[in-house]
């Protein structure tokens, strides 16, 4: 058996859905799915044929600050991969028969999307708490949105968007001799350098604040808080986050699980996660319970958090958070498409280092700078509250 | 009589991590028809408190380590997954063992996994995909073994008390089992690990009449299933129960997942997204099981589109009874297949459980080296025979609103006049 190793190539570029002007709501997606519509000398489909028959995949996905398109090749056809990947990306067609028929795509995207209440409760909170900032919009759009663009808009967005200084390409797993020149002589050698135009953020206003919704079709209820963070930029509080959302809500015996899930058996499942963001990470917990216990289920996340805040955790407690952040971390190093992935948005964002360098932040937070600094901001008080019920939409 | 515990070991290069996979032989196919969901409340009892560790002291040790421990309840078998830092290995194997031979299945922990197991039935209700799964699952394999979902049927679950997980849990060991390492791994493990604490007690021989011979189910008289609600979408689930993996035929149905389902070149993804843009989600679901796996097209689209939905979904599968592949389809295909395969190589969780599940299976260690030369000599005549063979009866799955339900089952019984 071949012992299968894989190349992957993966392309960054700051063209998230934050880098959309009023009237763009939902283009930087779209513009990911016009990508692999084909290009100047590729017709649609030729790349996704022309990978796949060399016994590779491509994907790519949309986020709030970048977009990324990546392949996962044999190595020794990576060359030939890179070429038609930089020929995609950067001189997309954007066609309008193909536009047409795609924009049909992400609107069914969207329909499934609303489909499924889950979705809708997270996109409701993020609109809550990010209120009209990019944060706070579906990434995929609305159908209004989409019905109004042309490919001349979309056009006009890759060019603003899609230049050297905002792009990155990583590279991860065996790398071939012949591969170091074919980058050099790609495409991005040619990409146009800084442009003048480059989007100015209106900064993310946070509102905290308490909120109820009905939502159709929910099974469970769900409680939602959502906190405002350091940005990515800020590594060593980003790493401090991460250690304390998972001291509050990763395994059988954080905080927030063992009160509620074990002992109090009050909720099917509660989690929080962050999500590093370069204008301000987010946290979340999410919590699914039952309707009638949602009263009870508030006031002990409350007094978990309050507590977590009133005294500093055990040194037992915070080696388990650091082993659990550490080793989270390593487990993603085995998979070449976690790796380059790491990479390019270390780069894309200027944090050249390398990649198990943000653990290096976790000694900085003792017990007691998590208590002073980092807990007493992950109050209910400060959070952006969501509970919502099962119920015909309001 | 055969040895009862099966160990297999492949160092990897690993940023210093390994996997461990213990598969045991039970799953739920095995469930009494009256007790579906029983398999899949023993797996999650079994990291609730083992051996010397009471359910906080194990959740203790594992999070401690920054480890995973769970055991997960698939058709075949229950699947017990370990990973962690080398270093912490040798601590933490032993719970494997443990987990199997002195699950503790305290009354308490029984109650608090039935509730939550409860909820979350209840809760998967809310995705239409999975609607649609579950009957599908019931057209083609009713009440047998394969007809219902791992985690099992609310009304069934209700009724189920720790004194019938007991006996399923003392069956555990005496099964083939078998014990699959990958990654950065301690010094000669494979020789010590049946002497670890945990292991030590484990049978040397299989009992024999233990074994679960599990009956997958036979179709339904009917050929369609409407799930009413009211989404935007309806999804649709198109297909038929085949063969077990490994068997002859299985690698020529691979071939045509890949031709069908896998990558943008589909033909799915092709006609469905590209040429007519009616769905985001096109799939071909084609699970390695022991038994008749199902062959099933997916698509979800808007109600407006779901009836061109449908014949598209009719045509695609029709024509593989009427009409041979190109030769550049089937080209593609292999290399699509060989590509898959790496893929799926790129963890040691996932080169562990692929060994696992080969041994499981009763195939050779060398099976995938084998199909990737095999694939070579599948010609379409090959691949429209099996066709003809396995895909003349298939079933349709509907969930969406009920009045587009309606116009598509009109579509469906148009079909068969």
């Amino acid at each position: 058996m071949p012992d299968a190793p894989l190349t992957c190539l993966d392309f960054w570029c700051q063209a998230g859905s934050s880098s959309e002007r009023p009237g763009e709501e939902g283009i930087a997606h779209f513009l990911e799915h016009m990508v692999f519509k084909g290009s100047g000398r590729l017709a649609a489909g030729a790349f996704d044929l022309a990978i796949e028959a060399l016994g590779g995949s491509s994907n790519a996905a949309t986020g709030f600050d970048d977009v990324h398109f990546h392949v996962l090749i044999p190595p020794d056809r990576a060359a030939e991969a890179l070429d038609l990947l930089l020929e995609l990306v950067l001189q997309p067609a954007l066609e309008p028969q193909g536009f047409a028929t795609e924009r049909d795509v992400v609107l069914e995207e969207i329909a499934q999307y609303a489909d499924q209440p889950t979705e809708q409760v997270l996109q409701s909170i993020l609109s809550l708490g990010c209120g009209d900032h990019a944060y706070g919009r579906p990434i995929l759009g609305t159908a209004s949105a989409l019905n109004a663009m042309d490919p001349s808009l979309m056009r006009r967005f890759h060019n603003r968007r899609y230049f050297g200084p905002n792009c990155t390409l990583a590279l991860a797993g065996p790398a071939p001799e012949t591969l170091k020149p074919a980058i050099a002589a790609s495409a991005l050698a040619d990409l146009p350098g800084d442009r003048t135009n480059s989007s100015s953020h209106h900064p993310l206003r946070f509102h905290a604040g308490r909120h109820t919704q009905q939502i159709d079709r929910l099974e469970s209820a769900r409680i939602l808080m959502l906190w405002l963070t350091a940005p990515a930029h800020n590594q060593e509080a980003v790493m401090g986050a991460d250690l304390a959302t998972t001291l509050l809500g990763e395994g059988r015996r954080s905080r927030l699980v063992e009160r509620l899930r074990e002992e109090l058996q009050l909720v099917e499942s509660i989690s929080m996660d962050l999500t590093a963001l370069e204008q301000g990470s987010l946290i979340t917990l999410e919590v699914i319970c039952p309707e009638d216990d949602l009263p009870a289920v508030e006031q002990e996340i409350s007094a978990v958090l309050h507590q977590a805040a009133n005294e500093a955790v055990s040194e037992q407690e915070l080696r388990r958070g650091c082993q659990l952040v550490s080793n989270s971390l390593r487990y993603a190093m085995e998979s070449v498409g976690h790796v380059s992935g790491l990479c390019a948005s270390h780069v894309l964002w200027h944090r050249n280092q390398d990649l198990l360098n943000p653990l290096s932040h976790l000694s900085h937070w003792s017990a007691d700078r998590l208590q002073s600094d980092l807990f007493p901001e992950l109050l209910p008080e400060k959070a952006c509250v969501l509970i919502a019920r099962p119920g015909a939409n309001q | 009589m055969s040895a009862a515990l099966d160990v297999l070991v492949e160092p990897l290069a690993s940023p210093g991590v390994m996997a461990a996979k213990l598969w045991l032989p039970f799953g739920s196919a095995c469930d009494a028809t009256d007790q579906r969901g029983a398999h899949d409340l023993l797996a999650s009892l079994l990291s609730r408190g083992c051996g010397p560790y009471n359910p906080k002291e194990l959740a203790d040790v594992v999070e401690g380590c920054g480890a995973g421990l769970r055991c997960d309840a698939q058709e075949d078998g229950l699947l017990l997954s370990l990973r962690s830092t080398m270093d912490d290995a040798e601590q933490l194997l032993p719970l494997l063992g443990w987990m199997v031979l002195e699950p503790h299945l305290a009354p308490d922990q029984v109650a608090l996994e039935k509730s939550l197991t409860l909820q979350m039935l209840q809760r998967q209700r809310e995705d239409p995909f999975h609607i649609a799964a579950v009957a599908w699952r019931q057209l083609a394999f009713s009440d047998g073994g394969y007809g219902h979902d791992p985690m099992g049927v609310e009304s069934d679950l209700q009724t189920i008390e720790r004194q019938q997980i007991l006996p399923l849990a003392q069956r555990l060991p005496t099964g083939r089992s078998v014990l699959s390492l990958a990654g950065c791994l301690p010094e000669h493990i494979e020789n010590r690990i049946l002497a670890m604490d945990g292991f030590r007690a484990w049978p040397e021989t299989t009992g024999g009449s233990s074994a679960c011979r599990p009956k997958y189910g036979t179709s339904a008289a009917e050929t369609i299933r409407l799930e009413p609600i009211d989404t935007e979408q309806v999804v649709l689930m198109l297909g038929q129960a085949t063969v077990p993996h490994g068997h002859p035929d299985d690698l020529v149905l691979r071939l045509l997942q890949c031709h069908l389902g896998v990558g943008m070149s589909s033909l799915l993804f092709r006609r469905l997204r590209e040429e007519h843009g009616v769905a985001y989600e096109v799939a071909v679901h084609y699970p390695q099981l022991m038994g008749p796996a199902p062959f099933v097209l997916l698509a979800s689209t808007g109600i407006e589109r779901a009836e061109l939905s449908l014949r598209l979904l009719l045509q695609s599968w029709e024509e593989l009874c009427q009409t041979t592949l190109s030769q550049a389809d089937l080209t593609l295909a292999r290399a699509k297949f060989i590509g898959q395969m790496a893929q799926a190589r790129q963890t040691c969780s996932q080169r562990a459980e692929r060994r696992a599940q080969l041994r499981a299976m009763g195939l050779r260690d060398d099976y995938d080296q084998s199909c990737m030369d095999a694939i070579k000599a599948i010609t379409v005549e090959h691949i429209q025979e099996t066709c003809q063979r396995w895909f003349k009866q298939p079933q349709l799955s509907l969930c969406g609103p009920p009045s587009s339900l309606k116009r598509l089952e009109r579509i469906w019984a148009e079909r068969h006049q």
